[in-house]
């Protein structure tokens, strides 16, 4: 029964990841090497280390602009949308989930993983994998992870809590699984 | 009683046989001598057969017992992370060359398998192809764009299509066995059919003929021997030379010929021919590199061409056969002239025994040697991260399977990670202090990819290549400042007491113990600013505000905060634990730093992902793991404060070296005198921890920001990554709030901020708005164009 319910949830978290629909504002910014200098090719020129010494305290101003700094925390409503590579390995685990093998989709999850580190529904999927090779414990804590990066995203929510609920369930931890039930409903 | 008969009777036997010996000794002397001769001869040459039996069993042994069991120890090799091209993937053009050199790419056309051709942001790359343990990734051709550090316009223009590819990984060490021999094994049916071919037709053209030794050029050989009165040709065949290698010393003396014979008919005796055949091609030894020996044409194949043994043409097969008479006379790199003349020697062998037809060997004699230019990886060029790798390994594994049985390691190097982080200790170190300070200054640099824990890059010192303490993991240091988030992390977790604006009193007092003695904490200035809120206290780190706030929650539950994050060493209860008395090596710090980066989720720091054994087979998986031992609302609070470090804060020199869109977060550390400097800190991608100090534990004149964080920035600044943002969790609200009134305003009033707070602990009161319709429209208009 419990098992069931961790499935049903699991295929819906894979419905959401397929479906690509994180959605929200920007994402954090990509920003190209910029530094200056850039690091010369081979390191450790001479002209390099005859450079200005930038850095050094005395040197500093006071502060930097900190009236208009200050007013800009960086932060974001939604975790990063799976890029077409990522889908592409995301699809590679499906297939292999569908033919049982766990592990072979966890390996390509974890190389999704490392490309779109901040994607709610990567940790979601990894949750399923884990669930379907029958490790609740890490696929608890991947549902957890997933849920810090959904943001505002709604449907992402739900889905994740709906999925800690069966994992929890199927744990035997009732008053949590009700816990995370209730979330998924007032969403 | 019948055993006694027995045993008598023999005895009789002897006595009464030996009677009518002792009187014919007496009736013929000369009969007498001759049959003792004989009898000597024959006892002496009884011995010497027994010997020579026992000899050959023991040699014979000697010989089953290699070839049976493990023939070759081979070493593990250690790989660095794969680079995955796929459109949108973070890489500089330079970092993507670099990493083809790396992984033995040749420029050129682009057309042949390990090579690629580049034209500004434009490259062609023909991959060679790897098995790595999920599934084989097959050879292709690609194109690519790069364009502001990022790949566009990938294409597969031959093989497999695919949205993402692997290249081959670079190999970045190996964990040998102590004789130091290395090489890639290869079996007889996947080598180039010409390659046993030419070496038989040069080295032994009766190979599959004679019986392990072939007595005609053995005759010829001592003849010629004789005339030149001393040892000027082998006249061995390919199994005394690999008895030779195999089992014996290198001393051209009678006995090991003997023996080196011996043994040669006994492995015929035992083994078929091509079974010989195919260790010898793992077994001949064909250069050096450094300590350790170059074995097999596997291994040769590599290490002089940079190409696959499956994959070379004529002329190069040529080269390594020549080269099994000298491998360092007739070095190619070394000596091309007289590695040509060999080759070309070779060749025509080849042609004199018809493999190959004369207008094929006229071309390849015509050929240059086609031999890279160096080779295609060096051993310890990371020594600290290899150092970290195989005490990871030594978790799971023996050191004598590692050395032996040719394992496979996976790791998580980056390699253009690693060379930014080496570049960024060796190049900012040296401007830190001048003089005896400054000679005596280490550094260190751990990196971690933020959301997987996955050991990016290691710097153990100030000389990357030096092989010796290891100060990024066994350097332990107290902290410093570098505490002050758990102690905040601590009070934020109880949202109905601390915000991000509760003040907190900058004012020095004294603690008293029970034992009498007094702590009088200071701040760093000596200044103090009464009341602060909490944000600007961890942002300017202030000393007294943050032990006010540490003994206030308890250094008990400072230390479970640190507990939770992972520090297994002890942790002192004094309260100047506050001010970082506590020490930790720099992978320490990463990692606790790495569940405040990852909002509260503990990612145990990895440099291993898969181990497999020589034939790919996957041994041990080191999956990603996450554990939640934070509050992740708690924790987005503290970044804000972190974020505020590197903007207004101790870290705000950081924008002198890295560009002002990338957004970091972080915490400098300085301990009493300069002793240590620390800097540790996230972008959206990277997790680093910068230390410097002295070996000796002396003063310098440097603080967290003028001696970690300078290298911390050097290195930020030459990565392309993205900026940090974390995602606002649930049941965090943004509020534009004056901190000092810690009071609700107007997004456009003087001193409004815009904080996060935890739902229900933001303020309820309402200041009016002081600010003026210009600065409104002033507001809106930044708005508009950022």
């Amino acid at each position: 029964m419990s098992r069931q319910g961790v499935f049903h949830a699991g295929m819906l978290a894979a419905f959401l990841s397929l479906a690509g629909c994180a959605s929200g504002p920007g994402g954090s910014i990509y920003v190209p090497a910029g530094g200056s200098p850039r690091a010369p090719e081979p390191p450790q020129t001479t002209e390099d280390r005859e450079e200005p010494q930038v850095w050094r305290k005395s040197e500093q101003p006071e502060a930097r602009e900190p009236e208009q700094r200050s007013n800009k925390p960086s932060y974001r409503d939604a975790g990063d949308e799976l890029s077409p590579a990522a889908l592409s390995l995301v699809r590679e685990a499906d297939n292999l989930l569908k033919r049982g093998d766990a592990q072979g989709a966890i390996v390509r999850l974890e190389r999704a993983q490392r490309i779109v580190p901040r994607s709610a529904e990567i940790y979601f999927k990894l949750s399923e994998a884990y669930v379907a090779g029958n490790k609740l414990g890490p696929a608890e804590q991947f549902t957890l992870k997933g849920l810090s990066l959904a943001g505002s995203d709604a449907r992402l929510q739900r889905a994740g809590w709906l999925l800690l609920a069966d994992i929890r369930r199927a744990r035997g931890n009732v008053a949590g699984a009700n816990q995370a039930e209730e979330r998924a409903s007032a969403l | 009683m019948s055993c006694g008969l027995r045993y008598n009777l023999p005895m009789k036997k002897n006595r009464s046989s030996s009677k009518p010996n002792r009187k014919s000794q007496s009736k013929n002397s000369r009969n007498g001598r001759s049959s003792w001769f004989w009898r000597i001869f024959i006892r002496v040459s009884a011995i010497a057969l027994v010997l020579l039996a026992g000899w050959m069993v023991y040699l014979d042994a000697v010989v089953t017992d290699r070839f049976e069991g493990r023939r070759f120890e081979v070493p593990s090799r250690v790989y660095a992370r794969p680079l995955e091209l796929y459109n949108g993937a973070g890489v500089s053009s330079g970092a993507l060359e670099r990493e083809l050199t790396l992984s033995g790419y040749r420029k050129g056309g682009g057309a042949k398998p390990g090579s690629y051709r580049r034209n500004g942001g434009h490259f062609i790359i023909s991959t060679r192809g790897f098995r790595f343990p999920d599934g084989d990734e097959p050879r292709r051709k690609l194109s690519l764009n790069i364009y502001g550090d990022r790949i566009q316009d990938f294409s597969v223009s031959a093989g497999d299509n695919a949205s993402i590819v692997r290249l081959e990984p670079a190999r970045i060490g190996g964990i040998y066995p102590a004789h130091k021999e290395d090489r890639i094994l290869v079996r007889l049916d996947e080598v180039p059919a010409l390659l046993p071919t030419a070496l038989m037709a040069v080295e032994d053209r009766k190979f599959y003929d004679h019986f392990g030794i072939a007595p005609a050029s053995i005759g010829r050989a001592m003849l010629a021997n004789i005339r030149a009165g001393q040892i000027v040709q082998g006249g061995s065949t390919l199994t005394q030379q690999l008895v030779k290698n195999f089992f014996l010393t290198r001393d051209q003396t009678l006995l090991r010929k003997g023996n080196e014979a011996l043994m040669s008919i006994l492995l015929e005796s035992h083994y078929e021919k091509d079974d010989i055949l195919e260790t010898y091609l793992n077994e001949v030894y064909l250069g050096q590199a450094g300590t350790r020996s170059i074995n097999g044409f596997g291994l040769a194949s590599q290490f002089y061409f940079g190409e696959s043994l499956k994959d070379l043409d004529l002329h190069q097969i040529a080269l390594l056969v020549g080269m099994v008479k000298g491998p360092s006379y007739y070095n190619p790199r070394r000596h091309p002239d007289r590695a040509t003349q060999r080759r070309n020697l070779v060749i025509s062998e080849m042609e004199d025994a018809g493999l190959i037809d004369p207008s094929k060997a006229a071309r390849a004699r015509g050929l240059a040697l086609g031999v890279s230019a160096k080779p295609s990886y060096s051993e310890n060029r990371y020594p600290a991260y290899i150092d970290l790798v195989r005490r990871h390994l030594a978790r799971d594994y023996k050191e004598e399977d590692l050395r032996s049985e040719g394992l496979r390691i996976f790791t998580t190097l980056n390699p253009a990670i690693q060379y930014a982080a080496e570049f960024a200790v060796t190049d900012t170190l040296p401007r830190l202090a001048s003089g005896d300070t400054g000679k005596a200054l280490e550094a260190t640099l751990v990196v971690t990819a933020k959301d997987t824990g996955e050991v990016l890059a290691l710097v153990g010192g100030k000389d990357p290549q030096f092989a010796g303490f290891n100060r990024a993991l066994d350097a332990n240091r107290p902290i410093g400042s570098l505490i002050k988030p758990f102690t905040y992390l601590t009070a934020l977790e109880q949202p109905e007491r601390y915000t991000l604006i509760t003040p907190v009193l900058d004012k020095s007092f004294t603690l008293e113990f029970d034992d009498g003695r007094r702590w009088q904490p200071k701040n760093y200035d000596g200044k103090e600013r009464g009341e602060v809120p909490l944000h600007r206290a961890l942002s300017h780190s202030y000393n007294l505000p943050a032990v006010r706030v540490g003994l206030d929650v308890g250094v008990a539950e400072v230390r479970k905060t640190l507990r939770a994050f992972g520090v297994v060493t002890p942790i002192s209860q004094y309260p100047s634990m506050l001010l970082g008395s506590v020490a930790m090596s720099p992978i320490t710090v990463a990692q606790i730093y790495q569940g405040l980066a990852t909002s509260g989720f503990n990612t145990p720091l990895r440099t291993i992902r898969e181990v497999t054994d020589a034939g790919g087979k996957a041994l041990s998986r080191y999956s990603l793991e996450v554990d939640q031992v934070a509050d992740p609302a708690a924790v987005h609070l503290l970044q804000y404060a972190m974020q505020e470090t590197m903007q207004e804060g101790t870290g705000r020199s950081v924008y002198y070296s890295v560009p002002k869109e990338l957004t970091l977060a972080g915490k400098t550390g300085t301990t009493d005198d300069g002793r240590d400097s620390w800097f540790a800190g996230f972008s959206g991608d990277l997790l680093a921890v910068a230390w410097v100090g002295r070996d000796d534990n002396g003063p310098t004149v440097l603080t967290g920001a003028t001696g970690a964080l300078p290298v911390w920035s050097r290195f930020m600044a030459q990565v392309p990554q993205h900026g940090f943002s974390p995602v606002v969790p649930d049941g965090v609200n943004y509020h534009w709030v004056n901190p000092e009134k810690q009071a609700l305003t107007d997004e456009y009033c003087d001193n409004a901020r815009l904080l996060p707070f935890i739902s229900g602990s933001e303020p309820t009161q309402k200041v009016s708005c002081s600010g003026t319709f210009e600065r409104k429209i002033r507001g809106w208009f930044e708005g508009l164009f950022q």
